[in-house]
């Protein structure tokens, strides 16, 4: 489970002629996948546990990961992953000051401490994990056969 | 709620902080929704851009059954003993994630703590339920209507229910009779029919359910006559009885006499004395409202036509001579009713008559 291929690129890339053959053969292999993340207490002990979407309600704590793979042989640069935030859940306090986030709508991004939205009466209030609406990974190159996952916990509103 | 609150624990004030500008219903996220996580990666290889997106599988989120009963106004319904159609108000709240019927049930508790004070010692009769179907707030005979169910109420929607009984003739101040309103869960869906009950679908770990399934969880927390996680919440509330506790005396006193006047007069025969009939009302009593006097004079006396006045005061255990001429006298009998005398008041009942 959790498997897509790449969903590939418009007509526009296609029609230049160098870049069609890669076009074709993408390097990237993503992967998602999400678990809901489970505590189970045992002899007073809390221990988190990742299970399987199967059984999910509002404020349960999603982790949402993609993993990469560069399947080419050549190195793959600026690699940029852009993740809308899906409507129904936010993102988890914890930990969010860690990611390169946005609040509107991904327009801008930066560390959610340095952004802020509308609040009441027109005036600004500093932004809250539950206003980010997108996350972005910036990675400056990948090796080829190099892996790695991008991974974000998340509440369901 | 489990889950939740360690949630909040651990991340303290800034997460309450999170929840309260978080613009999401109470409720949360309506079951049956899909959530797909869907990234967009674009990336150079030999200096061309390209771009590619990947998905997580989806899943649906699945139903939370919670629901609150809660009494209304934290006090005790005040009633006198014989009243009839007395009401105490609950609400219930459908703090689920999907829209319910919601099954009602008030009983009567046998004994035991009252919910607000006292102890339970009498059982209410002719106990019904009204919804507030006008949503004014406020039990109208008539146009409140009598329900077994909540029909169709939405997530996070809420309604005000009314359990009206009659209270029995004998009761004291001190008694109390407690009753409890749940709230149960049942299945939504058609309007003007109470659904189906509600079961859990993750009861067991061998029952293993797809992730596109809408499942059913039990997360409501424990009621007064309920246990947490059952798809039903109660509450309690009294009805509390509030009699009179009126005490009567009668105070006499000459007036005058036809040797002295007024000068320290003397009983005797032609004199004239003033009675006064003091009706009290304990502190913390209900008020007693047409309280009839009848006072039949001993045939040694002569009712002297100067008028019978009621809701006169008394000051230092001494009638005064106020209060308004709205008595009667007949064959001997002097009579007056009091309209009202609320707790810890006192009024009277004055007249003179002649020594025979």
């Amino acid at each position: 489970m959790n498997r897509f291929m790449i969903a590939a690129l418009g007509a526009a890339l296609a029609s230049l002629a160098p870049a069609a053959a890669l076009a074709q053969v993408s390097p990237i292999e993503l992967k998602g996948d999400v678990k809901v993340d489970t505590v189970v207490v045992e002899n007073g002990k809390e221990t988190h546990v990742l299970v399987e979407p199967k059984l999910v309600v509002p404020g349960d704590d999603l982790v949402f990961s993609t993993s990469y793979r560069n399947n080419g042989a050549t190195p793959v640069k600026d690699f940029v992953v852009t993740n809308p935030l899906p409507t129904a859940v936010m993102l988890a306090p914890e930990g969010a000051d860690k990611l390169v986030v946005s609040v509107d709508g991904g327009k801008t991004f930066g560390a959610l401490s340095a952004l802020s939205v509308a609040g009441t009466e027109g005036k600004a209030r500093p932004a809250v994990a539950a206003d980010v609406t997108h996350i972005r990974w910036i990675l400056p190159v990948l090796a080829p056969g190099s892996t790695g996952k991008l991974t974000y916990h998340a509440i369901v509103r | 709620m489990n889950r939740i609150s360690r949630l909040l624990g651990t991340v303290g004030a800034a997460a309450l902080t999170v929840v309260s500008a978080s613009p999401a219903f109470a409720s949360g996220t309506a079951s049956g929704t899909s959530i797909t996580n869907t990234v967009t990666v674009q990336y150079q290889v030999g200096g061309v851009s390209q771009t590619a997106t990947g998905a997580s599988d989806t899943f649906k989120v699945d139903r939370k059954i919670n629901v609150t009963v809660a009494e209304v106004g934290s006090t005790a319904t005040d009633v006198s003993p014989g009243a009839t159609a007395q009401v105490t108000t609950f609400t219930v709240t459908n703090n689920s994630n999907a829209a319910l019927d919601f099954a009602l049930v008030a009983a009567q508790q046998t004994g035991g703590a009252a919910a607000f004070a006292g102890t339970d010692s009498f059982d209410a009769t002719n106990v019904k339920i009204y919804v507030d179907t006008n949503t004014n707030g406020v039990y109208d005979p008539g146009t409140d209507l009598e329900v077994a169910y909540l029909d169709e109420l939405a997530a996070d929607a809420s309604k005000t229910v009314f359990v009206v009984a009659d209270i029995p003739l004998s009761l004291g101040s001190t008694d109390v009779a407690t009753v409890s309103l749940q709230a149960t869960g049942r299945e939504g869906g058609t309007a003007a029919s109470m659904g189906g009950a509600l079961s859990q679908t993750n009861t067991s770990a061998a029952n293993e359910v797809d992730p596109m399934f809408v499942d059913t969880v039990f997360a409501d927390v424990a009621g007064a006559v309920d246990g947490a996680r059952d798809g039903a919440h109660s509450a309690k509330d009294d009805f509390k009885v509030l009699a009179a506790a009126l005490s009567i005396s009668k105070l006499s006193r000459v007036v005058s006499d036809p040797f002295n006047g007024t000068s320290n007069p003397k009983a005797i025969p032609g004199a004239t004395i003033e009675y006064c009939i003091v009706v009290e009302n304990a502190t913390g009593s209900a008020t007693a409202s047409s309280v009839a006097i009848s006072d039949p004079l001993p045939g040694t006396v002569t009712y002297d036509g100067g008028g019978v006045f009621l809701d006169g005061t008394v000051t230092s255990g001494a009638c005064n001579a106020d209060g308004t001429n709205t008595g009667a006298h007949a064959a001997g009998v002097v009579t007056g009713t009091l309209s009202s005398v609320a707790a810890g008041e006192t009024k009277t009942l004055r007249f003179r008559a002649t020594i025979n």
